[in-house]
């Protein structure tokens, strides 16, 4: 019982995952700052590690600000609601063994919901702060939302129709083999074009855009809900990577050396992944521009969709032609 | 309801409802100096853009009425952070023309020199904020290092980073420094090639391009027609550079073309900049490799004789122009300038229409605009939005009442 409070609480789930997130965080912007001839954070701690923590430390005591015409109830509440949503889905995520934490058997359905339910908090608590930065924010997250969503959700569906399977834990068992980024390529593509999208990453930063509309829905916050909302994107961000790993680069999997701890090596392969799956978003949202949300639109339903789409046929075509078998 | 119009009314806004307008500005961190653009939205598309201009105007035509000839031209300089040297050159030029005395010909080539260096900069600084308005924050960081380049042979030369202070009547104030054309001609050799690495770049990089390509469309005519000038002329295919019409300092001496394209969207005023960029760095080494022997500078002495001249000039934006009156004083009786953003800003306002929002950072910035240098008085009740026109003399009697009034009540 004790091992299992744990595992939950300390590692490898909500402690462990906030830490991920500082660490994404840090890693983003040494990568972006050498790529651009930069520096990067470099004092707080070796090489400016404790950065990130620092700044979501000194944004809990800044004064709180809220807005006269914002809705009080969900301008204070909805930040702790949308801080849950990573976290919760981080906890279906296989990371020390094939068994998560809290996975069942339709657990895949239920990260779905969990990532329908961010977009639509972020959107709530948007409009909740009534600014025009905002209400013009809001507009532009829900249709980038209804972009990326079906795309998103399609390259997800390939896995689970080859896989048959609706867990988390069963389409990373059923890649020991062979991983699904062999199977399906596409599916990975527009898997993660559709993260950056949903993480608000160049050339998808359009909901938060500096500078067309400020700060887009985060324009109203201030103090203790900014530092939490900020932490937030960067957990989504750690989560959107593992998922990526989880089903299509075989999660913790892989060669097993006789005498080293099984648990300490699924560990190492998972963060080797997860690392390079967040390097891959780090170097793509350096080296492209921003995009309007008309092109983004036109990119997810008009290219991504129908390549999505493409994907599932080709797939269920070699399944049914005894190419692949289905394992 | 009051009799009395409310602001939106007074400003024509009756019949757009309050949720269309976006402000954008005073303070917007797209803007770097204080500028109010009140947009009138479709959904996400700009019907109407209305501006209110005078949030950082320092009356620096006034001041130049107080102050010596000589120090009026540095205090031009500080017109514009960016484009610094070219107004004292131009407040210069129109001074010398009320002079009987001769520019040496070694301080025309290092006036020369120092302006390209300045142009270079300038639109160096313009493509690396371009590329953070477009949300390429790569693009931004890499030029901006090459700018430094440019900043450091500037202060080589002059001492100075920004403000040069290098201009004096009818000369220069400091000789070129020696030993350094080699090293001159090897850094503007390789500013070149960058030049034309970052053409590779906004050519083919897809997201820069759709940003880009196609927006801000404005046809020769309208252009024309709003009296843009500098790039803004050139990249609709107008032949509009005061270096070629109207040559001053050794620019007719020197062999260069002037770039025009005929794209005339935002793209185009990118390839065009950047184009512009390398036939200054070769104008700099021609320059740097011919200059002249002899004399820099002819002392005059500090009261310049009663008449009045113009000058203009083309600045990295375009062309400034200054008026200069004395009636053979200390002081100047009256001078007027005029910066090319004051000149383009009709087109901008044009070209925003049927944009979306989502573009005006980049339309908008795409003149290049210095906001500072432009801000000009207008009388505006910020009551009423009421807005009308004195002249100079309606003003001066209107000074003379204020401070009577004052007087009299202490």
């Amino acid at each position: 019982m004790l091992v299992e409070i744990f595992e939950a609480i300390v590692f490898p789930g909500v402690l462990f995952t906030i830490g991920m997130g500082f660490l994404f965080d840090w890693l983003d912007r040494k990568t972006a700052a050498r790529m651009q001839g930069r520096i990067g954070p470099k004092i707080t701690g070796p090489s400016g590690i404790l950065q990130p923590l620092a700044d979501f430390l000194k944004l809990l005591f800044k004064e709180e600000v809220i807005p006269s015409h914002a809705d009080k109830t969900i301008f204070l509440f909805a930040p702790a609601l949308y801080f849950l949503a990573p976290l919760l889905s981080m906890l279906f995520i296989p990371i020390l063994g094939l068994t998560p934490i809290a996975g069942f058997e339709y657990d895949i359905l239920a990260i779905l919901f969990l990532l329908a339910y961010a977009a639509f908090v972020v959107a709530i608590l948007s409009y909740s702060s009534a600014s025009s930065f905002t209400t013009v924010a809001t507009g532009r997250l829900v249709l980038q939302y209804v972009s990326y969503e079906i795309p998103l959700v399609l390259a997800i569906i390939t896995a689970v129709l080859y896989t048959r399977n609706l867990s988390v834990e069963g389409i990373v068992a059923s890649q020991s083999k062979l991983w699904n980024i062999f199977v399906m390529p596409f599916a990975f593509a527009v898997y993660i074009i559709a993260l950056m999208a949903e993480l608000e990453k160049p050339p998808f930063d359009i909901p938060s855009a500096k500078t067309e509309i400020v700060a887009g829905w985060l324009t109203e916050f201030s103090g203790r809900a900014l530092s939490f909302l900020k932490l937030t994107k960067e957990v989504s961000y750690v989560f959107g990577s593992a998922l990526a790993v989880s089903i299509f680069l075989g999660g913790p999997l892989g060669p097993m050396f006789p005498g080293v701890p099984t648990a300490m090596l699924y560990f190492v392969y998972f963060m080797v992944k997860l690392l390079a799956v967040g390097f891959l978003i780090f170097v793509l949202k350096t080296a492209l521009a921003r995009v309007k949300i008309g092109q983004a639109t036109e990119l997810f339903w008009k290219i991504l969709t129908p390549v999505s789409l493409a994907q599932i046929i080709l797939v269920l075509v070699l399944i049914q032609g005894g190419i692949l078998v289905v394992s | 309801m009051s009799s009395e119009p409310t602001r939106e009314e007074s400003a024509g806004l009756m019949k757009y409802s309050v949720e269309n307008l976006v402000p954008f500005g005073p303070i917007h961190p797209a803007l770097k100096e204080p500028e109010y653009f009140k947009l009138v939205l479709e959904g996400e598309r700009i019907v109407q853009v209305i501006p209110r201009i005078g949030y950082v105007h320092r009356g620096l035509e006034k001041a130049a009425e107080t102050r010596p000839w000589v120090q009026n031209m540095y205090m031009f300089e500080r017109t514009c952070g960016i484009c610094s040297f070219v107004h004292s050159l131009c407040y210069g030029q129109a001074v010398e023309g009320l002079t009987m005395y001769e520019v040496p010909k070694r301080a025309k080539y290092i006036r020369l020199i120092i302006a390209e260096l300045e142009r270079i900069h300038s639109h160096l600084l313009w493509v690396g904020l371009m590329g953070h308005w477009a949300g390429f924050e790569t693009l931004f960081m890499w030029v901006w290092r090459d700018r430094e380049l440019v900043l450091d042979i500037v202060e080589a030369i002059s001492g100075n980073r920004v403000h040069k202070s290098m201009n004096a009547f009818c000369g220069v104030r400091r000789d070129m420094p020696e030993n350094m054309e080699d090293k001159i001609i090897e850094k503007m050799k390789y500013l070149a090639g960058r030049a034309q690495y970052y053409r590779g770049i906004i050519d083919t990089e897809e997201t820069m391009l759709e940003r880009t390509e196609n927006i801000g469309r404005v046809s020769a005519d309208t252009a024309e027609k709003l009296c843009a000038v500098g790039p803004m002329a050139r990249y609709v295919g107008i032949q509009h550079d005061i270096r070629l019409n109207d040559p001053y300092a050794a620019y007719d001496e020197v062999p260069f073309s002037i770039v025009t394209r005929n794209d005339g969207d935002v793209l185009g005023l990118l390839r065009l900049r950047l184009d512009e960029l390398i036939v200054s760095t070769e104008l700099v080494s021609y320059a740097v490799k011919h200059l002249p022997d002899g004399p820099i500078r002819v002392k005059i002495p500090p009261i310049i004789p009663a008449g009045e001249h113009s000058a203009h000039c083309e600045a990295p934006r375009g062309e400034i122009f200054y008026y200069v009156k004395s009636t053979g004083g200390r002081t100047p009786d009256r001078v007027k300038s005029r910066q090319p953003t004051m000149a383009n800003l009709p087109t901008a306002l044009e070209i925003l229409k049927g944009q979306t929002i989502a573009d005006v950072p980049v339309v908008l910035t795409a003149i290049d605009p210095c906001f500072g240098c432009m801000d000009r008085m207008s009388f505006i009740d910020t009551e009423t939005n009421h807005k009308w026109i004195w002249s100079g003399e309606q003003l001066r009697q209107y000074g003379i009442n204020y401070y009577r009034k004052r007087r009299t009540k202490n």
